[in-house]
């Protein structure tokens, strides 16, 4: 089986893979070209190396573009140094020493992958290849029918060989596979006919609609999770995430030691009700209230990209057909121009030519200077109506929460109230009610109580000053960096063009010069 | 105050007549109580008794048949009552009922009220004669019929269908009413009347509709009565108006840039628009002077009889059917025109099959002031009182929308209720064949004189290269006008005009442009547009031609020439809609191409002039430079996205063009200079890096210009395979103008011999919803026993038994019939392939008349054999049974009595079958001398012979 073990084994430097990709790049005129210039690792597409008792892979990365790499028939032991080769479409590590799959978790376009006649235990680790159509995992070691399953990810896998392991010799063999991978049209490089296919089906039928109902709540489950965040993202957008619930009223109990054991007093579970209740109102109204202006920001902001796309695209439709314009008129004179005999007749057509330029680059810069101009204007007003809007947005959010706040302080007056009611009583004896030891040990004197009270008050404020300074600066800052991108998306706009106006002139102008240097020489 | 004095004296009139109109009914009545006790109906001629057959009798049949004289009939100029048969009209036709006398009473009695009180107004045109001469209310001339067809459900494919089928003839006395008005039936099958003719029948057909129309007794316009379109534009050739679609301009958005600012001076501008506008009022001016000086040359002619021309048309008030604007139409054009149109001149009066009015308004301003209230009796006097249009009240109005849809379910009742009202109409039912109908035009052709233009129309199948109608437009007005009597050789010319007896013959001199649509053909081809000024041919196609061609235009068919061909988008393989030529150049069009291929260009280099002696191999043009455009493939970057590709096949050259990248207003370009083995350093090739700022090893350059070469390879090619399917495309043609192939429908049983076939299997269906023999089936067969009957192949008492077998059977001796060549015996003596003479001809039509009537003896002889053999079987055996009558056993009796009542019935079918053919032998022979003359081998002999 290894041949080649005797050998010494081979390092995978740089000559080696030079060699390589020399022996396998263009023939011919276009080779010599290529020795000429010398060959990039990086432009390569296909590699070959096979039989160069190659022990580890390495030296790899440069061949960022690789679509095809062939390394079978060497002594790999294991899966390495193939990070960078995302591009990689079909990979042949046949014929060596590996046992596990293993590194192959970015090559995401992978879709043909044959492992064969290596040592592999286990088929695992192959999730990122969701594009796999043929993998081959003949002459294995892979023992355990079950691990089929793991296959069945791959909805494009149409070939699979597994001929040659342990699992091959079961008398199942065939029919279980059939039977878990209906979508499998090969199987050890032979079709898998019609008839087999519904036997295979019959048969394992009970087990595998069990496997595809819990495929089918898993995938549901996946789902509902996806939506679930996705939702979150908008709302977090919309700077109001978590507001359309009781989420900021417990998180205020959340830590509040105090609270908690205040709760527990006769009277205040009644008015935790209620302001619980008050309480969610309010936040539900700024989550609704967050996500109508969101609507408006985005409206706003669409018809702004619009507007502006609609200007950019005129003007770009005027600019080219000017220099289309130009263009003919410029080819048939350099046509001119080259037929022309006369030197004088030359000079003066050249200068009527470098005229024409001159104004192709003036039309154009005007036409450039005027979008920028017009845009400047309509950015302006946008920035003027978005920052409006987002104040708008904070100063209703703030007054609501201004309600929060005064629901709060409401609350802990009464509940400072009934905590000195009960401290009376306490001191009179009267109560009725055994209190929790930690609870009663508040109401040791006076001070304890109503600081105790105080604290769990604080903590309260500090929880709906925290959110709201959270959604204030969130939202700010998202204007200060829309207005921001929007002004440097124009100003690259801008110097982009210009670029292209200046590099347009020079080039036309480089054509002209260059036939007048071709004229004199003549 | 003269004006509301006239009108109080007309309305006093109006009132005295009411009065005494009254009176006369009275009177009437009474008169009529007395008349009832009388008999009242007049017995219908009772069938003559049984004649016997005798010896007589066939002699008698040959003496008629002899009798019948072979004469030619004459081309009928005018519509004359002889060449109307009367003898198959029904009943009606020939007599009044009760109902319609008194109906002629009562007018009779207002016609003499009328001239009394308004004597300066001429007669009312009230019960002129029918073909039969008797006297008919003109209501009831009018047979509301709702036809078969969908396609004549609306007014103006009615109108359309009524002008076309029927040629138009001069009223006998351009300036009074005729004096006859033929049924619609009688009119249909000759295909030929007078104005009133087109009116009433048009009328019918569109009451049947349920249109509120009206035939019209009134004057035109000379143009009008004369079916003189040459003042009128052609409206074919009027150019449909280009709706003119205003761009909803959008109110300028939110965040809509500002425009620049317009640094243009308004003084200047407005100079402009002074000059521009000056420019433009003097050639106005100019315009309207030209138009002004035609109308002049137009007007010229004035005619002395204006407003005196009685002409007849329809009138369609508002309401029903959604007519929005009551309307007239003119039956001889049927074009629609307003109420307020210059060619009517004035209205006598008008009706409808329930009544008729007498216009009282002045029609001094033409028709433009009258108003069509006709339940106003101060404006229009009605003659039958109480089923009048009714004044409209405003209840009448509100439920005007729900009446709409069952007036014609309503026609009855309403008649029902009324005490005296119209009696219906004598007119038979108006059948209008599908055949007929499809043929339209009286031989199945039509032209019509326009201004500058010339429409002539013929019915599909006519011509065999399936012209259906040809539209020639000329160049100039001036008309060399002539005035020739009738029946001279200008009859002969093709632009003729009705003029007062005269004819004149207009001969438009330069033709501008004909237009000719074509139906079923098999190459598709729709219309052919010949303009004659430039020269240019466009032919225009319908889907399915077999190389999907769309419109084809050229000047001439030769190879190499100016010319283009449109092609059916998706209907090609190669995607291509577009080719034009040029003698130089060849530009093609793609669409929807996997290669994205949009335009390619070919310029070609006069032809080498090659030293070969094999001249069949082609030789073509050398190829100078192609030009190849792509659209945008959305899978690559742009500026890897060839936009252009030139290639410059004599210079060496492949120019690429890329696509513009989306923010970008310049496009990368390539330039490759393909010197193969050139550079004297052994290099092969020579690279000029590209204009553009990406910087690309010469690697990928020599791979992409290796594909270039390919690629300039397979266009080349291209180019050589486009030339060489115009040559065939151009093949095709020819040889389609040449066979000019009609397709027929699978569902025209008529035409389509397979489907026939088909449908004589599949008769039965058809046939089984037939209720009975004795009711008349529907469909062709109605058409078709008559047919039979006359030609005495029909048999009723066919051995076929059930209804279908019949039909079949029937069908296919109608084939066998049409087939059969009565000449053909007789020709056969004459030696073959000559010429007949004009001698020879009336001998060979004599000997075949003659042998015909000798034919039709013998039949007569031969039935009147078997029928004496039968009577005396059965005076021997009656005989006989009288002889053995007491000896006979009960079988014996009972044979005798079954053998007894077979003879009985053996006779009586034979004598049936002799008077029958006693009958029809006349009519037989008629046809067959009438067919004699129209075949097409005598026609022109016989017609000199006269």
């Amino acid at each position: 089986m290894h041949q080649l073990c005797d050998m010494e084994p081979r390092v995978m430097d740089d000559d080696m893979l030079k060699l390589a990709v020399g022996e396998q790049g263009p023939r011919d005129e276009a080779g010599q070209l290529a020795k000429q210039e010398g060959i990039l690792f990086k432009d390569v597409l296909s590699l070959q190396l096979d039989f160069q008792n190659i022990l580890r892979i390495d030296n790899l990365w440069q061949f960022e573009n690789l679509r095809k790499l062939q390394l079978d028939n060497n002594t790999i032991e294991k899966i390495e140094g193939l990070e960078k080769l995302t591009r990689l479409v079909w990979l042949d590590l046949s014929f060596n020493n590996i046992e596990t799959i293993e590194g192959l978790d970015t090559l995401v376009n992978l879709e043909d992958l044959s492992l064969f006649n290596n040592r592999i235990a286990k088929i695992d680790s192959l999730d990122a290849l969701v594009k796999l159509q043929v993998l081959s995992l003949g002459n294995n070691r892979i023992g355990n029918l079950m691990n089929i399953i793991y296959l069945r990810r791959f909805k494009d896998l149409r070939t699979l060989s597994l001929a040659g392991n342990p699992i091959a010799a079961a008398e199942d063999y065939r029919m279980f596979i059939c039977a878990y991978l209906p979508d499998l049209v090969y199987l050890d490089f032979r079709r898998i006919d019609d008839h087999t296919k519904e036997l295979a089906e019959v048969k394992h039928q009970y087990s595998t609609d069990e496997l595809k109902h819990q495929e089918n709540l898993m995938q549901a489950r996946l789902e509902d999770e996806q939506a679930r965040r996705e939702e979150l993202e908008e709302h977090k957008a919309a700077f109001v995430e978590n507001l359309n619930g009781s989420f900021l009223f417990d998180s205020m109990y959340a830590e509040d030691v105090e609270g908690s054991k205040l709760a527990s007093l006769p009277g205040v579970a009644e008015l935790m009700e209620t302001y619980k209740d008050k309480f969610v109102i309010i936040c539900l109204n700024i989550f609704e209230y967050g996500l109508k202006q969101q609507e408006k920001r985005k409206a706003e902001l669409d018809t702004f990209n619009e507007r502006v796309q609609e200007a950019v695209q005129e003007n770009q439709a005027q600019g080219r057909h000017r220099t289309a314009e130009f263009e003919e008129k410029h080819l048939l004179s350099l046509s001119t121009i080259r037929g022309e005999s006369e030197l004088t007749d030359i000079e003066t057509k050249i200068a009527d030519q470098r005229e024409d330029i001159a104004e192709l680059s003036n039309a154009l810069m005007t036409l450039e200077m005027q979008l920028v101009e017009q845009l400047e204007e309509t950015i302006n007003m946008f920035e003027r109506n978005i920052v409006d809007l987002v104040e708008l947005f904070i100063e209703n959010v703030q007054s609501l929460m201004a309600q929060c706040r005064d629901l709060e302080n409401h609350h802990h007056e009464k509940l400072l109230e009934i905590a000195i009611n009960i401290l009376e009583k306490i001191v009179k004896g009267e109560l009725d009610e055994d209190l929790p030891d930690d609870v009663r040990a508040l109401f040791v004197d006076k001070d304890t109580i109503v600081n105790a009270v105080g604290a769990s008050h604080d903590m309260h404020l500090l929880k709906i000053d925290n959110r709201e300074d959270e959604l204030v600066t969130r939202v700010n800052s998202w204007c200060t960096h829309l207005v921001d991108k929007i002004h440097k998306d124009e100003m690259t706009r801008n110097r982009r063009r210009v670029k292209e106006i200046i590099q347009y002139g020079d080039h036309v102008q480089g054509e002209l010069d260059s036939l007048e240097c071709g004229d004199i020489l003549d | 105050i003269p004006a509301l004095d006239s009108q109080r004296h007309t309305r006093m009139e109006v009132l005295k007549e009411k009065v005494e109109e009254e009176e006369a009914a009275e009177r009437e009545d009474a008169a009529e109580r007395a008349e009832r006790g009388e008999k009242m109906m007049r017995l219908m001629e009772v069938r003559k008794e049984e004649t016997t057959m005798t010896q007589e009798m066939l002699r008698d049949l040959e003496r008629k048949l002899s009798e019948i004289e072979v004469s030619i009939p004459e081309k009928p100029s005018t519509f004359t009552k002889d060449t109307i048969d009367i003898s198959k009209l029904p009943l009606s036709y020939k007599s009044n009922t009760p109902k319609e006398e008194h109906l002629l009473r009562v007018a009779d009695n207002f016609s003499r009220q009328y001239s009394l009180l308004c004597p300066d107004r001429v007669p009312l045109f009230l019960h002129p004669l029918n073909e039969c001469e008797v006297p008919k209310f003109v209501s009831t001339t009018i047979r509301p019929t709702l036809m078969p067809y969908p396609e004549l459900y609306n007014w103006d494919t009615c109108a359309q269908f009524v002008s076309d089928f029927l040629a138009m003839l001069p009223l006998p006395d351009p300036l009074k009413p005729p004096s006859y008005l033929y049924s619609s039936t009688t009119v249909l099958k000759h295909q030929k009347g007078n104005c009133f003719d087109f009116s009433t029948l048009l009328c019918s057909m569109l009451i049947g509709a349920g249109y509120d129309a009206y035939c019209v007794n009134g004057y035109g316009s000379q143009d009008l009565c004369h079916m003189d379109l040459t003042r009128e534009v052609c409206p074919l050739t009027v150019k449909p108006k280009e709706t003119v679609q205003e761009e909803e301009k959008a109110p300028p958005k939110k965040y809509a840039i500002k425009p620049p600012r317009d640094l243009s001076s308004r003084f200047e501008q407005e100079q402009e628009m002074k000059r521009q506008e000056e420019i433009k009022a003097a050639e106005e001016k100019r315009r309207r002077q030209e138009e002004e000086r035609l109308m002049e040359v137009d007007s010229a002619k004035t005619d002395p009889l204006h407003g005196l021309r009685v002409h007849s048309w329809v009138l369609v008030l508002s309401g029903k059917r959604e007519v929005p604007e009551s309307f007239f139409i003119d039956p001889f054009t049927a074009r629609s025109y307003s109420t307020q149109d210059d060619n009517f001149l004035g209205i006598e009066s008008l009706w409808n099959h329930k009544n008729y009015w007498i216009n009282m308004q002045d029609c001094w301003n033409c028709c433009k002031d009258l108003i069509f209230d006709l339940g106003d009796p101060v404006m229009w006097e009605y003659l039958l009182l109480g089923i009048d249009k009714p004044l409209l009240s405003p209840a009448e109005e509100e439920d005007n929308g729900a009446n709409d849809d069952d007036d014609v379910e309503n026609l009855g009742k309403e008649d029902e209720d009324k005490s005296f009202d119209m009696p219906n109409s004598w007119v038979e039912q108006i059948e209008i064949s599908p055949e007929v109908f499809e043929t339209r035009c009286p031989n199945g052709k039509k032209v019509i004189q326009y201004k500058k233009a010339k429409l002539e129309k013929w019915a599909p199948y006519l011509n065999n290269n399936g012209l259906v109608c040809r539209l020639t437009t000329y160049e100039d007005l001036e008309c060399k006008g002539a005035a020739l009597a009738v029946g001279s050789q200008g009859a002969e010319a093709p632009d003729m005009l009705w003029d007062l007896g005269h004819v004149t013959v207009s001969w438009c001199t330069k033709t501008l442009e004909i237009k000719e649509w074509y139906q079923n053909r098999e190459d598709m081809l729709e219309l052919k547009h010949i303009n004659k000024t430039t020269g240019l041919n466009i032919d225009y196609f319908k889907p399915g031609h077999p190389q999907a061609l769309r419109v084809h235009s050229y000047t001439s068919m030769q190879p190499e020439m100016d010319r283009v061909m449109e092609f059916y988008e998706k209907a090609r393989v190669d995607g291509l809609i577009k080719r034009e030529e040029t003698p130089k150049t060849m530009t093609e069009y793609y669409q929807g191409r996997p290669d994205f291929l949009s335009y390619r260009h070919i310029n070609f280099g006069p032809r080498v002039k090659k030293l070969v002696l094999n001249s069949a191999e082609s030789n073509p043009r050398p190829v100078v430079k192609i030009i190849e455009r792509f659209f945008r493939n959305p899978a690559k970057p742009a500026d890897e996205d060839v936009a252009e590709r030139v290639f410059l096949i004599l210079d060496e050259r492949i120019q690429l063009r890329y696509h513009c990248r989306e923010d970008h207003i310049t496009a990368s370009k390539r330039e490759f200079l393909r010197r193969t083995e050139v550079d004297s350093k052994g290099n092969k090739i020579i690279m000029t890096p590209d204009m553009c700022i990406s910087f690309e090893k010469l690697l990928y350059q020599y791979e992409a210009m290796m594909k270039l070469k390919n690629e300039e390879k397979l266009s080349r090619h291209q180019a050589w395979e486009s030339e060489l399917e115009v040559l065939e495309i151009l093949k095709l043609r020819e040889e389609e103008e040449e066979a000019h192939v009609l397709t027929t429908s699978i569902y025209d049983t008529k035409r389509n011999e397979k489907s026939k076939e088909y449908r004589e299997a599949m008769m039965t269906p058809k046939s089984t919803q037939d209720p009975g023999q004795d009711a008349p089936p529907p469909g062709a067969l109605a058409k078709l026993r008559p047919l039979l009957h006359k030609n005495g192949i029909y048999a009723p008492t066919s051995t076929l038994g059930s209804p279908e077998e019949r039909v079949m059977h029937e069908e296919h001796l109608r084939q066998v019939e049409a087939q059969l060549d009565y000449l053909a015996p007789f020709l056969a003596q004459l030696p073959p392939g000559e010429k007949l003479t004009r001698w020879q001809a009336v001998r060979l039509k004599d000997e075949c008349l003659s042998d015909f009537k000798q034919r039709l003896i013998n039949k007569a002889n031969l039935i009147q054999a078997r029928f004496e053999k039968e009577t005396q079987e059965l005076q021997k055996q009656q005989q006989w049974y009288q002889e053995n009558q007491v000896t006979l056993t009960p079988e014996d009796e009972d044979l005798y009595l079954s053998y007894c009542s077979q003879a009985m019935f053996r006779i009586r079918i034979l004598e049936q079958r002799l008077n029958r053919h006693k009958e029809l032998a006349p009519l037989k022979y008629l046809a067959l001398e009438e067919k004699l003359y129209k075949d097409p081998r005598l026609v022109e002999l016989l017609k000199v012979f006269v």
